[in-house]
């Protein structure tokens, strides 16, 4: 009888995604009078990209900013207590921005940690990286969870470019985070 | 068919099957375990080998990714290390490096799926050098000999297997770079001017250990017709200030000296911390050169950009004149001036790690 050849990733025998599908966050009827909290990830143009986002919510959907926050380490998920101020303090999240190899899976999971604490989560994401924040969703256990793709890549843009960047983008987050959709 | 093979001793002959190796070889692949070469495939005797050679559990945890919800064990190491070729005797000097390599932020975040695709550099001092056949002189950045071949190559597939982070996956190099897995070299102790790394990183004399960080490349510098240690090292400086190599404020390197400009140098009264503070106040790009390349400005987080420069002022590249920013062996053969410039993902831990047996 030969020896077994052993597996070297300590997964034998594991399902491929943890769990059954987890259940999102329910999405908002409307934005008007709702609590955005934005939270970027220090990558370039991440932050002025969310915020003109959320001068358009306020603008159009009569939402209000109350957070406005930057994730220090754009590798890893969102620490904790950084969480926790969301959750007290608004209603849902916009977060981004995914360009980069390990920031686009983290942004994709600060996403669907946002969802498990309630709050429906639009995440922006590069399309040049959608193959790796699809299996970060399903690690997550999450399997095709929607994100926004935002064309590749962002960095380059110009502050008017961001702007018009922002403008394009409204229709996809507002739908991300309503149950109807853009109005 | 079966092959015959003499062993080591040359004193007996077994039959192997090679045919069976073959569809064991195929089947590591379509388990989608392989980097793209063969696998060794790895059976409980033959791991058990490896574990004989560590006092450590093979439970213990040895590195975590939270965010992937993925670890590696003592165990895993070892089944990967003997998946990548290593003898088991090789084994201390993977844990070593492994341990060596968790000492790195790069490490325990977002490193090993970043665009940048970078790749480990391992350098081993000490008496397992030689004990393990490390090759320490000339091709010493490859191809040609077992240990400096597999012991990154185990690195390389625990971060595969172990973590689950593939290309085109959660691993996003955009390119990579040539040699990634593939640099381990043993520090030319015999022919190096200066102390072992691993002594001047904090280890006692003699100490066998590995040190290790993560490069975003290499590149040569070819300088053999000076004998002016200081044109020498404005040669390195030229090398290492190159603007393409820098996007953040500062960037880290280092310099795998070949025996020749070594002993150059430290003819010349040039000790390690000699060379960094040459090297740290020399290497860098005016703000006009750096300007005409769009990266003269820092942002909020000190990212590199256009910005509107005026002045010409000297940036340095080099954070300071630290260890940590400027890493400093030697290895190679002694038979030309040829180094090698590295560039580092981060900054380099400063410390080594002891090799320990059973």
């Amino acid at each position: 009888m030969p020896n077994a050849i052993l597996d070297p990733t300590g997964r034998a025998g594991a399902a491929k995604s943890p769990g059954p599908g987890l259940t999102l966050a329910a999405r908002r009827p409307q934005l008007s009078g709702l609590r955005v909290g934005l939270m970027d990830n220090t990558k370039h143009n991440a932050a002025l990209l969310l915020a003109e986002l959320g001068k358009l919510l306020a603008a159009e959907h009569g939402a209000t900013v109350t957070v406005e926050a930057t994730k220090a380490n754009f590798a890893a998920p969102a620490p904790a207590d950084l969480m926790e101020r969301y959750r007290e303090a608004c209603d849902v999240v916009i977060t981004g921005v995914g360009d980069c190899g390990s920031c686009s899976a983290s942004a994709v999971a600060d996403g669907i940690g946002f969802e498990q604490a309630g709050l429906p989560a639009a995440v922006i994401c590069s399309d040049a990286f959608v193959v790796t924040a699809d299996a970060m969703a399903e690690l997550r256990g999450a399997p095709g969870y929607h994100y926004v793709r935002t064309a590749h890549p962002v960095a380059v843009l110009t502050t008017d470019q961001v702007r018009e960047r922002a403008k394009e983008l409204l229709p996809e987050v507002v739908a991300a985070i309503t149950e109807h959709g853009a109005p | 068919m079966t092959a015959v093979h003499t062993d080591s001793a040359g004193q007996a002959e077994t039959e192997l099957d090679a045919d069976a190796a073959q569809a064991a070889i195929e089947y590591c692949y379509t388990r989608g375990w392989s980097d793209g070469l063969p696998l060794v495939p790895a059976t409980r005797p033959l791991v058990e080998k490896f574990l004989a050679t560590t006092a450590r559990s093979p439970e213990e945890v040895i590195g975590r990714l939270p965010q992937l919800d993925r670890s590696v064990t003592v165990e895993l190491a070892a089944i990967n290390a003997a998946m990548a070729g290593c003898l088991p005797q090789y084994f201390p000097v993977v844990l070593a490096t492994w341990d060596a390599l968790m000492r790195e932020r790069s490490t325990t975040g977002g490193g090993w799926q970043s665009t940048s695709g970078p790749a480990p550099l391992i350098i081993v001092n000490g008496p397992v050098r030689t004990e393990l056949g490390i090759n320490a002189a000339g091709g010493v950045f490859g191809p040609g000999f077992r240990p400096n071949a597999t012991i990154p190559r185990a690195i390389g597939l625990m971060v595969r297997n172990a973590y689950g982070i593939h290309p085109h996956e959660l691993e996003q190099a955009t390119q990579g770079l040539p040699g990634r897995w593939s640099i381990c070299l043993a520090e030319n102790e015999e022919e190096s001017p200066w102390p072992p790394l691993a002594t001047e990183a904090g280890l006692p004399p003699g100490t066998s250990a590995a040190t290790a960080t993560l490069l975003r490349t290499c590149e040569f510098v070819d300088n053999r017709h000076t004998g002016n240690a200081e044109q020498l090292l404005a040669d390195f400086a030229d090398t290492i200030g190159r603007s393409g190599a820098w996007i953040f404020r500062h960037a880290s390197a280092g310099i795998v000296f070949c025996p020749e400009h070594a002993q150059l140098l430290a003819g010349a009264g040039f000790d390690r911390a000699a060379i960094r503070a040459f090297l740290a106040d020399s290497s860098g790009r005016s703000t006009a050169a750096l300007a005409g390349v769009g990266k003269d400005a820092c942002d909020d987080n000190g990212v590199r950009g256009p910005g509107h420069a005026t002045d010409d002022t000297f940036q340095r590249m080099l954070p300071g004149s630290e260890a940590e920013h400027l890493i400093i062996a030697v290895a190679g053969a002694r038979n030309a001036g040829i180094s090698m410039v590295v560039r580092l993902f981060g900054g380099w831990s400063g410390t080594a790690v002891p090799v320990t047996g059973p």
